[in-house]
């Protein structure tokens, strides 16, 4: 019995070993267009099919877990404020997201250098699921919009994950 | 008699003026009806409202009038419909824009064609024919009182009449055309109205409700109207001049030959010498495969981006422009009856295809589009022995010299002030349908990291 006891101990701590050693494998991932590398954990999928030369999307493991980087180009607001308080009042708009709530205030944070502001909001999809959604809202030299943002099902996204603090602390510009 | 001038010139003024005010007056009080007929203001999702309005915006910015306070409002009715109000009220179902889709050149031609109603009047001048009042007000007679609510309210039930039936075949002809030659302006490209037709078309088999055409005169003569205009976009050719150009437009005739790589780089184009369908290697599965079988392929070009080939086929008596997918599957053919097609190059975007077809005098200059079908003789009056597609324009070899032409510069729509999107996670991963000769094939959405 005591064997019994030692060897599913032994084979507990291989797994969550095997589990803690998988859920911090990541990958090295270069935007195509050349304006920022991050990394990004291996159970993150890339999805070619649904990216652009503007928007990097990822999978998650979640059947709504979703991760995507956006360059929004030119944009005419003077200040990161102005782009994300213009962005947060026109999801709430009609037109905008279903049933749209702000969860939390704006807050100033640092992308690699660049101040930016977050934000988590809920907001209902087609089915009637409430999605949460942790935005990152980035005005670049030159105003240039770029977002970040990490969406799901669950309530995770709102206390800084750990997926989202390894994103942003191995954020490097390119330009 | 320069007093008498003044008094003519204050009193078109003035009326000028008046009918001006008596326009927004006349469309603002049929504005509450038509939301009323149309389900009410349709609110579109962020990102598509400002590429709407964005276009909107450009159409807008080229138009003449300068009285005009230009409004768009989305009308929430699965309808396929669009329409114009005196004084610059625009209105667009949602069901239209749903049809369209994300074609910019499409909804420009809509929108110009309903600007177009407004900027020549055509909808308050048919509500004053109507009443038989269109003379008064174009000589100015004052003492008519267009502020009278009763004139208005008669005014307004003729025009609430008069939009369900169109401003007359007339109108709508010049709409067609001037609304063509606004998302020219624009930015836009002209096909765009012949598109739309030809997709309509289609759509229309499928008995729609598509009232928007049952108001205007018959859509086969106002395409080919349409069709017939956008050569009169095209600069009139000129001669190179530039020597450095000509120079360079030599070495490329004098090297000119089918690339045989797929610019997407998976196939290689391997010529039979029977002439029978095109042998191409595809080297991702390490296959030879048959092409467009039991055809005799005469010259082939693959697209700038590798999306589409081109291929000049023998068909009878025939040479034929045939254009494939890039898994070889035709998805369009164009012949002339008598002619043959003896050369083609692909415009730098991919878009259009310049062809050389035998004509009795020599080969004549021609441009087909990929997305619609149309035939545009850009080379004027001269022949061409050869063409070749650069960034700046098309040129054409004419005896020792070349020739230019060029088409308007076609803007995409760029959003002015955009805000991040916010995307949801697609829950089916579809295969792609690939077909290749007598298999198919299913492939999972591409998952490699780059």
């Amino acid at each position: 019995m005591a064997k019994f006891k030692l060897g599913s101990s032994i084979i507990l701590v291989v797994l969550i070993t095997l589990s803690v050693v998988g859920a911090c494998q990541a990958f090295v991932f270069t935007d195509p267009t050349g304006l920022y590398s991050t990394t990004i954990w291996d159970q993150w999928v890339y999805q070619a099919h649904h990216s652009t030369a503007q928007i990097t999307v990822f999978y998650g493991e979640g059947n709504y877990d979703l991760l995507y980087f956006e360059s929004l180009g030119t944009v005419a607001d003077d200040s990161v404020d102005l782009l994300a308080e213009r962005s947060i009042e026109l999801y709430g708009d009609p037109g905008g997201l279903e049933s749209f709530q702000l969860e939390t205030p704006l807050k100033t944070m640092d992308v690699a250098g660049q101040s930016g502001l977050s934000c988590v909001y809920t907001y209902e999809d087609a089915r009637g699921n409430t999605l949460w959604e942790y935005r990152v809202f980035l005005l670049l030299p030159g105003n240039q919009g770029f977002s970040i943002a990490l969406s799901s099902d669950k309530p995770w996204v709102r206390e800084n994950p750990p997926l989202l603090e390894d994103i942003l602390a191995n954020w490097r510009w390119l330009l | 008699m320069v007093l008498l001038f003044f008094v003519l010139l204050s009193g078109s003024v003035q009326a000028a003026s008046l009918g001006e005010r008596f326009e927004r007056t006349l469309g603002g009080s049929a504005v509450p009806e038509i939301l009323k007929q149309y389900g009410g203001e349709h609110v579109l999702p962020i990102g598509q409202r400002m590429w709407v309005e964005e276009i909107f915006r450009r159409l807008v910015e080229v138009t003449e009038r300068e009285d005009v306070d230009y409004t768009l409002t989305i009308l929430n009715s699965s309808e396929l419909n669009a329409f114009a109000l005196p004084g610059g009220y625009v209105f667009i179902t949602r069901g239209l824009i749903s049809a369209i889709g994300r074609d910019e050149a499409e909804l420009a031609a809509v929108l110009g064609h309903e600007i177009t109603h407004i900027e020549r009047k055509h909808g308050v001048n048919a509500v004053l024919r109507q009443m038989g009042l269109a003379v008064l007000l174009e000589v100015g007679v004052m003492t008519l009182d267009l502020a009278s609510a009763d004139l208005l309210r008669v005014a307004s039930a003729t025009l609430l009449q008069l939009v369900s039936l169109g401003w007359g075949r007339e109108a709508e002809y010049e709409a067609d055309l001037s609304g063509q030659a606004l998302a020219v302006k624009a930015g836009f490209d002209g096909v765009g109205a012949v598109s739309l037709l030809d997709d309509v078309f289609t759509v229309g088999s499928e008995d729609l409700p598509m009232k928007i055409f049952r108001t205007h005169p018959d859509t086969r003569i106002r395409r080919d109207r349409l069709e017939a205009a956008l050569v009169s976009f095209w600069s009139t050719p000129v001669v190179v001049e530039d020597r450095d150009v000509v120079e360079r437009l030599n070495a490329s005739r004098n090297s000119k030959q089918a690339r045989r790589n797929d610019p997407g780089g998976r196939y290689v184009v391997i010529v039979p010498d029977e002439g029978a369908g095109l042998h191409v290697f595809d080297q991702q599965v390490r296959q030879y495969v048959t092409w467009f079988e039991n055809t005799k392929v005469h010259d082939f070009a693959w697209s700038p981006q590798g999306q589409y080939i081109a291929l000049i086929v023998n068909e009878g008596s025939q040479r034929q422009l045939w254009i494939g997918d890039r898994w070889g599957k035709k998805t369009k053919s164009v012949g002339l009856s008598g002619q043959a097609i003896t050369e083609m190059s692909w415009s730098p975007q991919g878009n259009q295809l310049a062809i050389l077809v035998d004509g009795p005098m020599g080969s004549e200059v021609m441009v087909t589009y990929l997305e619609a079908d149309v035939l545009l003789q850009v080379g004027g009056d001269f022949t061409g022995e050869s063409s070749i597609w650069l960034d700046t324009g098309l040129y054409f070899a004419h005896g020792d010299m070349w020739y230019h032409t060029s088409a308007p510069k076609v803007s995409p729509v760029t959003i002015r002030n955009p805000v991040p999107q916010v995307l949801q996670r697609q829950r089916i991963l579809s295969p792609t349908v690939i077909k290749e000769g007598n298999t198919i094939r299913l492939t999972r959405p591409s998952l490699t990291i780059p």
